[in-house]
Order: C-alpha cells, then sequence, then structure tokens
C-alpha cells in the first residue's frame, strides 16, 4: 500500500478520537453539536470530491447538482409517499449515482477547464430545474421533512451528530477499500498518465464513468441525510455556492484520500460557526488559504502535516539506488509461449495508413512478425516508427488499412482491450505513473491478468482482498526478476533514469504479453546501462517473447536483431538481416545523404 | 404579443447586457490564450470595475469618464498582480491548481466587495442625461445609457483590435501565446507578454463593469451570473476566437432578454445554461471557433 | 587563432532529470561553418537548445559568446547578443503573417534598422516577398523553413543556429535552402549547423563534429571526415572493419 493511503489511514482513528471527544465535550450545547452534524453530512460529500479531484483527477464545480438530487429525492418521497429514511436515502444515492455516471459519460469529452464549465454547468441547470419545478416546490423547496425514524429512535440534536458521523465512518471504510483495490490502482495510474495507463490494459473511459458515479453517489447519500436533518431543501441551498464550498474544504483539507476530506470539512464548519458574525472575512479569508494551500501546500493541511509527520519518524524507504552490473535476468515467458504450443502469428500489419493533417505519417506499411524473434524497426527522424507503434496499440485514428493481433482484426480497438489480448509496449520517455512506487506501477501493469471487480473492492470480499494479495506477489516476482527489488518502494518520480527505463519495462512484462513493443529503450543510457538492456532483451527473447524495437543505436540493433526493416517518409524501404540492411546502398543513402 | 417596437426594445436591451458579456468573454480569450486557464473570477473583476467607478464618483466626485479610466486603470493593476502572484505561482504546480486557484480568487472578490462596498448593488451614474434618459428609435424607446454602451464598446474592440493587429507589443503578445518557444527564439519575454494579457483582460472586465453599471447595477452576487453568462458567450462565439467570444457575448444577451419578455424572469437562467452544456456537446468549438483549438 | 566566437566547455546538457550531453566541448569562430553529425538520440538538437537556452537545460559547463559568458543567462540575453537558433520544428508563429513574424524576428534590434532588414529579407527570398500578407501556417513547408531562416536573419545575427533545416522538404526545396546557407556563408556569417543529411552537412561546412551518445566522437575538417568511413559507422553501427 502506497504511503499515502497508509497515511490516511493512519489519520482516521485520530480523526474518529476527535469526533468522540467533541460530541462528548459539548452534548449540551446545541449550537456546536448541529455545527459538528453539517460538519459529518458535508464530509460525505467532500470524501467524494476528494477522490474524483485527487485519485482520478477529475474536476467537478457541480457536486451540489448531485447533492441536491439526494436531498430533493428523500424530501418527496417521504414527504409525499411516506417512505422512510433508509429506503428513501438509498433511492436518493442510487438516483444521484444513475446522474453521475451520464455526467461521467459526458465528462469523457472535456478536460481541464472545459470539464470545469460542463459540470457547472450541470450544477446550474439542476438547480434551475429544482426553481423552475412546481412539484418540488419552486423556489421555497420543500419544507416538513421528517427526521429519519428507527423504530423508537427519532434522529435529531445530539442523535443526529452521533447516526452522521457513523455514516461518515462507514463511508471512509468503503472508500478506503476501494482506494486500496483493483480500482484504486486503476484511479491513480489514470491520473498519473492516462495514456500509459490505458496502454497497459486499465479501461481508462470506464474507471472515470465510474469514478464520477461514485463521487455523485456520496454527495447524493450526503444530501439525503441533509434534506432529513434539516428537515427541508431549498434550491439556493444546494447551488453553486455549495459546490465551491466543498472545493474550498477539500482543498483545504488535502486533495486525494480520505482524512483530507474530513478534516476540512470539518474544520471549515466549525468556523463557519464562530465565524457567523464575520460572514464576508470568512469567505475572502477561505479564498486567500485556498490559493495559498494550492499553491505552496499542494497537499493540503492534512497531507502537508502527513509529510511532516514521515520525515520525523525517520525513512522506511528504500536504500541508496546503487549502479551494479549485471547478469542477464530471466523474466516471465509470454502466456502463449508454452513449449508444444504452436507459435501464433503475433502481428500483421497490411496496407496501413495513418494521417496527420493531411500528410500520411505512415503511408502503406506491411509486415507480419515472426513469433519468438526480435525485430528492429529504425529509419530517420520522423519517418513514422512511433506513429506505427501507436496504430498497433491503438492510439491514433487508422485512415486505412488493418492491424490483426494474435489472429483477430484490431483495427480501431481502444488501447486497453488490444493490452488485453498480450500486447505490451514501454513508451520514448518511459511513461511510469510517477506518484506511485515501483511495486504499485508494476501491478498496474497486470491489471487486465486480475479480475477484482468494483464491487468487490468496495465491500472488501474475501475474493478482492486474495486478488490483492496474489497480485502483490506476482509483481515482487517480477521486480525480482528484474533486479529491481531493492527500490520496491520508491515512488517511481524519484528513481534514476536508467531504473525507470527498467521499471517501466517490468510493468510491460507484468502483464505476461506475448507481443512486447519497445520505443527507444537505449536512449539517453549510458554503456554499462545499454550492456545490461542488450542482455535484458536477449533473455526475453531466450524466453520466447516476440519482440519488436525501435532504436537509432545502430550497434545495438545490428548487435542483437533477428530482423530489420527501414522506415523512411512513412514506407518500408528495407526489411531482411541486419548486415543485408546496413549494406543496401538505398538505406546508406536515407541514413548519410544522397549524393546530389 | 409582441410589436416591433417591444421586439426592438428587448433586442437593444439584450445588446446592452450582452455588452457587459461580450467583454468577459473577450477577457477570458485574452487570459485563456496567454495562460492556457479558463479564469472563473472574470465576472468578479467586472463587479469590481464598476464598484471602483462608483467610488470614484462618490467620492472623488469625478465624472462618469474619468471614473471609467480610472477603473479600467486600476483593473490594469490588478491584473498585473494577479498574473504575479496569484497565477504564475499555482502554474507551477498544474493546471488544476490555477483552475481552482481562479476559484478561490472568486471568493476572495466575491465577499471581498461586500466587505467594502456592503452588499447591496449600487447606482452607477449615467454617462448622460438620467439612468431613466431615453430616445426614440423606429418607435421604440431606447435608453440613452444603452447608446453609450454600445459605442464604448464599439471603441474598446476597436482600441484592441488596433493594439493586437497594429502594434509590435500586441503582436508580441500573440505570438507567444501562438508559440513560446518561437517568441524566446526572437528575444520576447513570455513572462511579461503573459502578464501584460492578464492585465488587459482585467481592464477590459472592469471598463465592461463600468459602463454596464448605470443599468444593470453593480455589486451583489451579480458577478457569478455576469461571469457565466460571458462563459456561455464565450463558449458559443468559440473560445479561441475574438470576434467570436465578442459575438456570442452578444447573442447570449439577446436571448436572455427575449426569453425574459417571452416568458418570465426566472427562465431564462436554466435554459442559457444548458446552451453552454449543448454547445459543449454539439460544438465545442463554438460558431466561429477552430477545432483544433481544443486539443489545448 | 583568433578567439572564438562561440566557446563550449566540457557542456553536460539534458532535459530534467535526463542527461544527454556528457562533456561537450567544441568552438565555433567568426565566419566559419561548423556541422554536427550523428544518429538521432545522440544529443545533437540537445546542444542548440542547451546553447540558446530555449527548452533544454544547461547541467555544468560553460558556455562564452562574443566575449561573454552565457552559461546561465536568459533566452533573451542570449538572442540580443547576436545568437539566432532556428529549431527544429520551427517554431514559427503560425497564426500570424509572413510579415509580422519578420517584423518579430527583429524584436530586439532598433527600430531604425527595421526597414532595412525588411528589404534585404524580401531580397533574399523572393517566395517570402509575394507572400508578406499570408498566414505562416498556410505556407508549404519549404516556405515555412524559408521564413524560419529570415525570421533569424531579421536579428542580423553573428551566429547562426539551424537545426536540421532539411528534414521534411523535398530536393529541390533543399537545394534552396542550402544556397542561402552558402550565401550567407559567403557574406561571413558564422553557422553551427546540425543535419542528418551527413553529405549534404560535410559538403557545405568547413569543420564538423560527429556527436555519438551524448560526446563528441570524431572531429576534424568537412574534407577529411567526408572521405573517412568511420562517419559510416556511427550511423549504422558495426566498426570500421565492417566498412
Amino acid at each position: 500500500m502506497s504511503e499515502r493511503l497508509r497515511a490516511d489511514a493512519r489519520a482516521l482513528p485520530v480523526l474518529a478520537l476527535a469526533v468522540v471527544a467533541y460530541g462528548f465535550a459539548f452534548h449540551e450545547n446545541a449550537t456546536l453539536v448541529q455545527a459538528g452534524t453539517y460538519g459529518a453530512i458535508y464530509a460525505i460529500a467532500a470524501i467524494g470530491l476528494s477522490i474524483l479531484l485527487g485519485n482520478v483527477a477529475q474536476i467537478s464545480i457541480g457536486q451540489a447538482g448531485f447533492f441536491g438530487v439526494g436531498a430533493y429525492t428523500l424530501a418527496y418521497v417521504t414527504t409525499n409517499a411516506h417512505w422512510n429514511f433508509v429506503p428513501a436515502a438509498l433511492l436518493g444515492t442510487a438516483l444521484a449515482a444513475a446522474l453521475g455516471l451520464a455526467v461521467g459519460v459526458v465528462a469523457l469529452r472535456f478536460r481541464g477547464h472545459y470539464l470545469a464549465m460542463a459540470t457547472l454547468a450541470f450544477g446550474l441547470i439542476v438547480v434551475g430545474v429544482f426553481h423552475q419545478s412546481a412539484a418540488l416546490g419552486g423556489a421555497n423547496g420543500i419544507s416538513d421533512v421528517p427526521f429519519p425514524q428507527f423504530g423508537a429512535l427519532t434522529i435529531s440534536g445530539l442523535a443526529a451528530y452521533w447516526f452522521s458521523w457513523a455514516m461518515v465512518a462507514l463511508v471512509a471504510v468503503v472508500s478506503l477499500n476501494v482506494l486500496r483495490g483493483r480500482t484504486g490502482r486503476a484511479f491513480e495510474a489514470l491520473r498519473n498518465d492516462e495514456l500509459a495507463a490505458e496502454v497497459a490494459g486499465v479501461p481508462t473511459r470506464r474507471t472515470k464513468i465510474l469514478a464520477f458515479a461514485f463521487a455523485g453517489a456520496l454527495a447524493g447519500f450526503a444530501g439525503s441525510i441533509d434534506a432529513g436533518y434539516l428537515g427541508l431543501v431549498t434550491p439556493d441551498t444546494v447551488g453553486v455556492q455549495l459546490s465551491i464550498d466543498l472545493l474550498l474544504m477539500v482543498v483545504l483539507g488535502g486533495v486525494g484520500g480520505v482524512s483530507g476530506a474530513i478534516f476540512g470539512a470539518a474544520l471549515i464548519s466549525i468556523v463557519n460557526l464562530y465565524g457567523h458574525d464575520l460572514e464576508n472575512w470568512r469567505f475572502v479569508i477561505y479564498g486567500v488559504l485556498v490559493i495559498v494551500v494550492v499553491t505552496l501546500f499542494p497537499g493540503g493541511i492534512v497531507g502537508s502535516l502527513g509529510r511532516i509527520a514521515a520525515r520525523r519518524r525517520g525513512s522506511r524507504e528504500a536504500p541508496p539506488i546503487e549502479q551494479q552490473s549485471r547478469a542477464p535476468a530471466a523474466p516471465a515467458p509470454g502466456r502463449a509461449a508454452d513449449a508444444g504450443a504452436a507459435p501464433i502469428e503475433w502481428l500483421r500489419v497490411r496496407d496501413l495508413v495513418m494521417r496527420f493533417g493531411g500528410l500520411a505519417a505512415v503511408d502503406g506499411v506491411s509486415f507480419a512478425l515472426e513469433p519468438g524473434r526480435l525485430t528492429s524497426l529504425i529509419g530517420p527522424n520522423g519517418a513514422g516508427k512511433t506513429t506505427v507503434f501507436n496504430a498497433i496499440c491503438g492510439i491514433g485514428r487508422v485512415a486505412s488499412g488493418s492491424i490483426a493481433i494474435a489472429g483477430r482484426d484490431v483495427t480501431g480497438w481502444q488501447p486497453h482491450r488490444i493490452a488485453g489480448l498480450g500486447v505490451a509496449r514501454s513508451f520514448q520517455n518511459a511513461r511510469l505513473f510517477a506518484e506511485m512506487t515501483v511495486l504499485e506501477n508494476v501491478m498496474a501493469g497486470a491489471y487486465r491478468l486480475e479480475d477484482t471487480s468494483f464491487v468487490a473492492d468496495l465491500l472488501a470480499l474475501p475474493a478482492a482482498r486474495r486478488g490483492e494479495r496474489v497480485a502483490r506477489e506476482r509483481a515482487r516476482e517480477m521486480l525480482r526478476l528484474l533486479d529491481l527489488e531493492r527500490i520496491a518502494a520508491v515512488p517511481a518520480k524519484e528513481l534514476a533514469f536508467g531504473d525507470r527505463r527498467r521499471v517501466e519495462l517490468a510493468r510491460a512484462l507484468a502483464s505476461e504479453p506475448g507481443l512486447l513493443l519497445i520505443d527507444e529503450p537505449a536512449a539517453g543510457l549510458g554503456a554499462s546501462e545499454r550492456a545490461r538492456l542488450r542482455d535484458d532483451l536477449l533473455g526475453l527473447r531466450a524466453r520466447g517473447m516476440t519482440l519488436l524495437l525501435i532504436e537509432h543505436d545502430m550497434r545495438l540493433v545490428m548487435e542483437i536483431s533477428d530482423r530489420v526493416m527501414v522506415l523512411r517518409f512513412g514506407t518500408l524501404i528495407a526489411d531482411g538481416l541486419p548486415a543485408a540492411v546496413r549494406a543496401d546502398p538505398h538505406v546508406q543513402a536515407a541514413y548519410l545523404g544522397a549524393a546530389g | 404579443m409582441l410589436q416591433v417596437g417591444g421586439l426592438a426594445q428587448l433586442v437593444v436591451a439584450g445588446l446592452t447586457v450582452g455588452s457587459g458579456y461580450a467583454l468577459v468573454a473577450l477577457g477570458i480569450h485574452i487570459i485563456l490564450r496567454a495562460t492556457r486557464v479558463i479564469n472563473f473570477a472574470q465576472g468578479e473583476f467586472v463587479v469590481l470595475g464598476g464598484l471602483i467607478a462608483y467610488t470614484c464618483v462618490t467620492r472623488l466626485s469625478a465624472n462618469a469618464f474619468v471614473a471609467l479610466a480610472l477603473a479600467t486603470l486600476a483593473g490594469f493593476l490588478l491584473g498585473l498582480c494577479y498574473e504575479r502572484f496569484v497565477l504564475r505561482p499555482a502554474a507551477r504546480v498544474g493546471d488544476l491548481a490555477v483552475t481552482i486557484a481562479t476559484i478561490g480568487t472568486v471568493s476572495i472578490l466575491l465577499y471581498g466587495h461586500a466587505l467594502i462596498w456592503g452588499s447591496l448593488p449600487a447606482p452607477l451614474p449615467p454617462f448622460s442625461g438620467t439612468a431613466a434618459s431615453t430616445v426614440e428609435l423606429a418607435g421604440a424607446s431606447i435608453q440613452v445609457q444603452s447608446l453609450w454602451v454600445l459605442g464604448l464598446l464599439a471603441l474598446a474592440l476597436c482600441a484592441l483590435y488596433a493594439f493586437f493587429e497594429r502594434t509590435t507589443f500586441g503582436k508580441a503578445i500573440r505570438a507567444a501565446a501562438n508559440s513560446p518557444t518561437g517568441a524566446q527564439l526572437v528575444g520576447i519575454d513570455v513572462g511579461t507578454t503573459r502578464m501584460m494579457s492578464v492585465g488587459i483582460s482585467i481592464a477590459l472586465a472592469a471598463f465592461g463593469g463600468t459602463i454596464i453599471g448605470p443599468i444593470t447595477l453593480v455589486g451583489g452576487a451579480g458577478g457569478v451570473a455576469i461571469a457565466i453568462k460571458g462563459f456561455v458567450g464565450a463558449v458559443v462565439g468559440g473560445l479561441d476566437s475574438p470576434v467570436g467570444c465578442a459575438l456570442g457575448g452578444l447573442v447570449v444577451g439577446v436571448v436572455e432578454k427575449l426569453l425574459e419578455g417571452a416568458f418570465s424572469y426566472g427562465i431564462a437562467d436554466p435554459i442559457v445554461y444548458s446552451l453552454l452544456l449543448v454547445a459543449l456537446l454539439v460544438r465545442p468549438q463554438g460558431l466561429l471557433g477552430r477545432r483544433a483549438a481544443l486539443r489545448d | 587563432m583568433s578567439a572564438a566566437l562561440l566557446c563550449v566547455r566540457d557542456l553536460h546538457a539534458g532535459y530534467g532529470e535526463l542527461a544527454v550531453l556528457r562533456g561537450v566541448t567544441l568552438d565555433v569562430h567568426a565566419g566559419e561553418t561548423v556541422a554536427i553529425l550523428g544518429a538521432n538520440g545522440a544529443g545533437k538538437s540537445t546542444l542548440l537548445r542547451a546553447i540558446s537556452h530555449v527548452g533544454a537545460d544547461v547541467r555544468s559547463g560553460t558556455l562564452t559568446f562574443a566575449g561573454t559568458d552565457i552559461t546561465r543567462s536568459s533566452a533573451v540575453d542570449v538572442v540580443t547578443l547576436g545568437l539566432s537558433h532556428v529549431p527544429e520544428g520551427r517554431a514559427l508563429f503560425t497564426e500570424l503573417s509572413v510579415d509580422d513574424n519578420l517584423r518579430l524576428g527583429a524584436y530586439r534590434r532598433p527600430r531604425t534598422e527595421l526597414a532595412a532588414s525588411l528589404g534585404d529579407v524580401y531580397e533574399r527570398f523572393p517566395a517570402l516577398a509575394a507572400r508578406r500578407s499570408q498566414i505562416a501556417f498556410s505556407l508549404s513547408g519549404g516556405e515555412q523553413q524559408m521564413l524560419a531562416v529570415a525570421r533569424a536573419l531579421m536579428a542580423r545575427p553573428k551566429l547562426l543556429m539551424l537545426d536540421e533545416p532539411s528534414t521534411g522538404l523535398s530536393p529541390q526545396i533543399v537545394v534552396q535552402i542550402f544556397g542561402v546557407i552558402s550565401e550567407l556563408r559567403a557574406q561571413g556569417t558564422a553557422l553551427l549547423l546540425v543535419e542528418q543529411n551527413a553529405l549534404l552537412a560535410l559538403r557545405n561546412a568547413d569543420r564538423a563534429l560527429v556527436f555519438e551518445h551524448g560526446h563528441v566522437a570524431l572531429e576534424g575538417s568537412a574534407d577529411a571526415l567526408q572521405r573517412d568511413d568511420r562517419v559510416q559507422a556511427v550511423y549504422l553501427g558495426g566498426t570500421v572493419d565492417d566498412a
């Protein structure tokens, strides 16, 4: 588990203690109890936003819309249809989740400020609908909403305080379950590098939609409780101001994870109480704090405290990274390369054409890869080599032609589906998930091999926990094979350059691919690192993996390739044995410059 | 039903309030070009401009035009500070951080205005005559102030055009936004151009707040609504096209007034917001924008 | 030997954590043309970017231009001193006209020079003169390359650095571009030329350096290197014996 999640989980008992202490200390003071209850209600919504913003990097300034849906649903069915609290709240949550799903689908099309605006528009439209809807009370909203009733127990006043915080505990546990499991890993990978995640097999679109639905559900749940607590819901209380307030809470407390959101919500609710006379000053100060925090303390208050505490506790982190010369490693074989199984034709590219703004970057390329062989794709700058790789992985639109992997036509498939067939790829600039540890990066690479569902994660079912254990073991094994175990707990962004490439390779190998695409692995490597790379690649080939390599280091290419293809201006000008290719006058002209 | 005179009146009213939105939209465009981020606080600067003008009039006994000049200058200086002390530091963290920082600015300004000027809308004196002065044009009763607004909007647009198309520094700003690398290679200081762009954008916002102040009243919670409608205008017209932004703002204003005239007061807002969502879904680059710009 | 116009001493440069140049030393004298050759990834472009301080970081070493230490200067200072860089991607102001691009090229020069500089450039590049009000992104690849070079010339540089001017251009255009390069040589402008097309570069330079994995592997006069088999080895792998 990453340091951040661990810190998150550690903070929770502290917060729980504070909540209990507060409840006992101030149980006579109705105003303070009320503030504390609001803190709990907003905390639930804030957790959802915190995960959406901090773990999946999707901004939403429309969470109040979901809150409102939950609140109005509960208000409506309890006043008009006399439902009890639990089914009403469940319905409110479900509707908010469904709406979150819809928003998620729409959100796929936007990023950054467009996404912010779209979510803002969503929130405004929802409020507008509430305002205009006579059935929902128009501008006056719905009042006389009954308190939640559990048998003889009426949830109001102090009981509401304990009840709300109990709900926070439930939500916190469930959220941590999600973050700790396969889904959480998918979130993190998506946030760190969406493209790399997709290529590694994470279904990024589905994951984003799920995140929106989850955040919407939590906001809706909070709204339901709010309606039952307040006894009333009006359009004004679920407008833009609330969305901004939630954002404030999350940013101040600490984006990402659970405890920051809880802290932020509680803090703001209490300050709101005391600052009641200082109405305007309060918000001016909040605004200043948000800017200061987001600029100087991106982890929020909780995040920064956590970092200070970690530093004091001393580094349990990895020992210094040493340079070692290596004996050849023997990574796991490709899934299909079992002895006795007939080799699959892993890749067949037919008349591939890819265009960028009118120019054909790849102009009619055809080839098939022999299984178990190392093929290099070389060519001058801008020849289209990376474009070919992208096409094979499902990145970019194929103008014409086809790509078949393991016999199946994958033209037009999304990258994560192609990854699911056993294709792995490394990038020119080692796209690691920077904030995740080496171990987590490798675990993320094996996404397609796991089958734990979101619900299983949510409820921390035994199957999910077992799946986690297996995934972790498998990843450790991979690190052992590539001699990377010593840096397993190091965040990827702190790695030395040479290690970065190997970790990316480990991540690619974690999915047990049959076909491995490697883009310029030797770039930026020193002599000893290049030697180690050569040994690694030869080792992989020895194990039966099919390898396609883009490289500029000609010595390396000529040394290890079974076959060399030369690309120039989008077409193959040579294809054959290394020595033959090197002697080919066309190839020499392409690289050295033609006479005249 | 509405007669022609009534319709013309609504259109003019729409163009008037739309001028405010157009100026917001233009300001958003300029900041977006320069910093690659949407300034969610643009509307608050509009309000701030109007409030500064109000102070000039009441405390300094300045006339409306002097107040306009002072407010615009104040906006420019504030914009420089805004870029230097809010946007630039946040940009070092990431784009999401800048978006959040602009939202934080909304909070500061929205309540800061109330702190300094109180939360009731403040009346600004009109540029000529009284607030109620009207002129008869084509059978419709047009407020004189509206004519001032439209005239001053045209003036602002001309000034912007002249600056960005005809002066070296204006071109340098566009160049830096177009290709920061290219700008550095010819010796343009990209940090300075960015700061100036934001300064101009906020000056525009302040200008807008002052000219529509006499009609729509400044202060109160108007800033958020103006900002949002300004966005809608910018998105509908095309975020990467200055003409599109200005046009979009005017269109939103007219649509709003027509809806209000045809139906009730409250219905215009949700419809205008839906327009934003529809635009983002159907044609995110807006009427005059280019598809290519979306990739930014 | 006169003091070099550009002195690069033991330069280590790269991008953030990535080290590309590992100790490069070279000189460019006034009026001479130096070609930088080598395979992709060898660090050729990184060298130019480190010198002009646009796009690469200098980690250690010294850079001196026209007697001034520019190791830690800003990009703006470098241009003002008379060092212009035409990058591989050209970095044109695609939304501005040809004329505006050129005018901005002289951003750091005195206003009084502008008319004369423009006149010179339009005379040298008649194709651009014919298209002066056209928007840059609508020009053809060759015209864009010309514009990029022309824009750099507007700053009347003492040293002009060109990064792969022939990339993506048809042979005729390449001839044109190198015609301009010859003229500049004749006029005494110093040139630092990065080219993937080794033979073309060697034919148009006085001296050349061959880069490999971030340091200088071969160095010599252009004539000598044209006849040297080791150049081919560096580009296509293998050893001298295989050549």
